[in-house]
């Protein structure tokens, strides 16, 4: 267990560093960059404040000297942005709360329902229940969580004001607000991710029924309800959870995004909204390399998890 | 009976696919005749502002825009169909237009994913070694990162100065750097099942006998394992437009896609978001958020029945792709 969380977390440290590389080429000096015509002053400015923006900005410096320097900026938290901006590893520190409670809270919701959907499903397999849910699953699938989001904080939050439209409230400061702030952003994200899991797991709980070990469990008379506990839950849900790991390490920057630019949420997609908004290149930068290792190191987490949970994986390689 | 004919016999005995696919030619129709809807019926453009007209509705001419600038709602007649945004614009005109904005960036991504996805996964699983650890690699670099994150950021730096690598040379605004930017975010989503298959085909007995007869690698992967990849393909590639059209929404949405005044589904969106409009327009938030669900809905009910007729096996049942 602990050397595969070694190289778990080792394959991680690779890949965020790659991933700060790939951000500094695509972002810095691919795109055309020459921010000296952004930095000299007004249309593009004289070749004499260009040169000057140019030596105060290094941009001059060989690339690895700037990639040194810029990533050195970016994790001491001192970035110095083009056009000014406050401390954005402080503001990303404090962010990261609010995003990892919506993340946190849609996946449980996601994996709950996705789950207890199934096992009905596969309790009544081709009946009526499993027909019906199969059909809703699909069709909640098919509502993308932006859709979700934006008709949720129209209608029940701005029209009726049933729930909070805006803002968010700590869970230390008050469980029950911070609840209520967070239901409808919950629900906007969790049930399009709902939908696809119960086809998921349906089908993955499905093929697990039909093995020899559930036919014996049920031979030697134990109760259904036993029998899909124990036996067809246990293994039908591993290639689910894998799904699961990804999804969740992505929300961070997937729905994330817009969920948290609806709801008002000041968590971290807001705040990747708002700075790419300024369209200041060294932020952009800083922010892909915080969340690339925030979801580099989330998954990794959740690979390990999923490797405490099932022996065999922890003997198999690690990938990226 | 040849597979494909197969397949279309399966497809053909498919209620749900011939019933979601027909919509989707419906909706692919609609949006092709847009133009012909903006001039014939509706008489304007998607960009064209009245703020100050009057239309007759019930025998009484109506403003546009109401004097505290209140936009009207449907008509349910030619000329705003479905009401007129804060400028006065048709919304009708715009959501056609939206919508065939996102779709043809969608279209466009998918087509470019293909480009790049299929020569990589091909060199990849046939060359294997280390050719194919470089490049799996690179796609499970690309993969480990959400969608939507790499195409805000990508976005943004190429909006920000434009493209100026070599010979390719795209100005900031233009509709190809959504294209390139989720072409690029899903190649892995293609390449990665593709790569396994091509793993499993190297091993047939058929491609032994034409390297023996001392057919060229590269003629090899064209005239041998191509032609056992295009269902894959065709079923991979309509279930990546439905997530690269909810991708282009999301982006647009966020302000890193199709710019304004220009519409696209997201922008829409964004802007029928408003405290005020959703009390006085509603039309404004509905309108494009019910043409992106029967889009989404109509495109995957044709993928899914397109993966029934020609993957009988489901060996893609496993495919899925993140960040919806």
């Amino acid at each position: 267990m602990i050397p595969f969380a070694v190289r778990r977390l080792a394959a991680a440290v690779a890949t965020a560093w790659v991933a700060s590389l790939l951000a500094f080429f695509m972002f810095w000096t691919v795109p055309n960059v020459d921010p000296s015509y952004f930095l000299g002053g007004e249309r593009h400015g004289t070749d004499f404040t260009r040169a000057q923006a140019r030596e105060k900005w290094g941009l001059d410096d060989p690339l690895p000297t700037q990639y040194v320097r810029l990533m050195g900026d970016i994790l001491s938290g001192d970035l110095k942005c083009f056009y000014g901006c406050a401390s954005l590893r402080e503001a990303f520190v404090e962010a990261l709360p609010v995003t990892v409670s919506l993340v946190a809270g849609a996946g449980f919701i996601a994996v709950g329902l996705g789950v207890w959907l199934a096992l009905i499903c596969v309790r009544h397999r081709g009946r009526w229940p499993d027909r019906a849910i199969t059909a809703l699953a699909s069709a909640a699938y098919s509502v993308p969580s932006i859709v979700l989001a934006a008709l949720l904080w129209a209608f029940v939050a701005t029209k009726w004001q049933l729930l909070p439209a805006e803002g968010y409230v700590r869970l230390t400061d008050n469980p029950y607000e911070w609840a209520r702030h967070l239901i409808l952003p919950w629900t906007a994200a969790a049930l399009p991710f709902a939908g696809a899991y119960v086809q998921v797991v349906r089908a993955s709980l499905l093929s697990a029924v039909d093995e020899d070990w559930v036919r014996t469990a049920r031979a030697k008379g134990l109760p259904e309800r036993k029998v899909i506990r124990r036996h067809v839950l246990r293994n039908g849900l591993i290639p689910p959870v894998n799904i699961w790991g990804l999804d969740f390490s992505h929300a961070f920057g997937g729905f994330a995004l817009y969920v948290e630019v609806i709801f008002g949420l000041p968590g971290v997609g807001l705040l990747t909204a708002d700075t790419v908004g300024n369209f200041d290149l060294p932020p952009i930068v800083a922010l892909a390399v915080y969340l690339a290792i925030v979801v580099v190191f989330t998954s990794a987490l959740v690979d390990i998890a999923v490797a405490w949970l099932d022996p065999r994986i922890r003997r198999a390689r690690p990938s990226s | 009976m040849g597979p494909w004919a197969l397949a279309f016999r399966r497809l053909r005995h498919d209620r749900a696919a011939l019933v979601f696919g027909s919509l989707s030619l419906l909706i692919l129709l609609a949006l092709l005749a847009a133009p012909l809807y903006a001039s014939e019926v509706a008489h304007t453009t998607p960009v064209e502002n009245h703020l100050s007209d009057r239309i007759v509705i019930d025998g009484r001419p109506t403003y546009v825009l109401s004097l505290d600038g209140f936009p009207i709602g449907p008509t349910w007649e030619g000329s705003y169909f479905l009401g007129a945004d804060e400028n006065g614009r048709d919304l009708m005109v715009r959501l056609l237009y939206g919508a065939r904005a996102s779709l043809a960036v969608g279209a466009g991504a998918v087509l470019l994913s293909l480009l790049l996805a299929v020569p990589l996964a091909l060199v990849a699983g046939f060359r294997r070694g280390r050719t194919d650890a470089v490049i799996s690699r690179l796609f499970d670099l690309l993969w480990s990162f959400p969608a939507l994150l790499t195409g805000v950021l990508l976005s943004t730096s190429l909006t920000l100065h434009g493209v100026d690598v070599g010979p390719f040379q795209i100005g900031s605004g233009s509709k190809l750097i959504p294209i390139l930017v989720i072409g690029l975010v899903y190649v892995p989503y293609i390449a990665r099942p593709l790569r396994g298959q091509v793993l499993a085909l190297r091993e047939q007995p058929f491609v032994d006998a034409a390297r023996a007869s001392g057919m060229r690698p590269a003629a090899v992967m064209a005239s041998e394992l191509v032609p056992h990849l295009w269902t894959t393909l065709l079923v991979l590639s309509t279930l990546l437009l439905v997530n690269a059209v909810a991708l282009e929404v999301a982006l647009s949405f966020l302000g890193a896609g199709i710019n304004p005044p220009e519409p696209s589904l997201g922008t829409l969106i964004d802007s029928g978001l408003d405290r005020k409009d959703i009390i006085f327009s509603p039309h404004l938030l509905l309108a494009p958020c019910i043409a992106l669900v029967l889009i989404i809905l109509a495109l995957s009910g044709l993928a899914e029945g397109l993966r029934r007729a020609l993957d009988p096996h489901r060996t893609l049942a496993d495919f899925q792709v993140h960040g919806r």
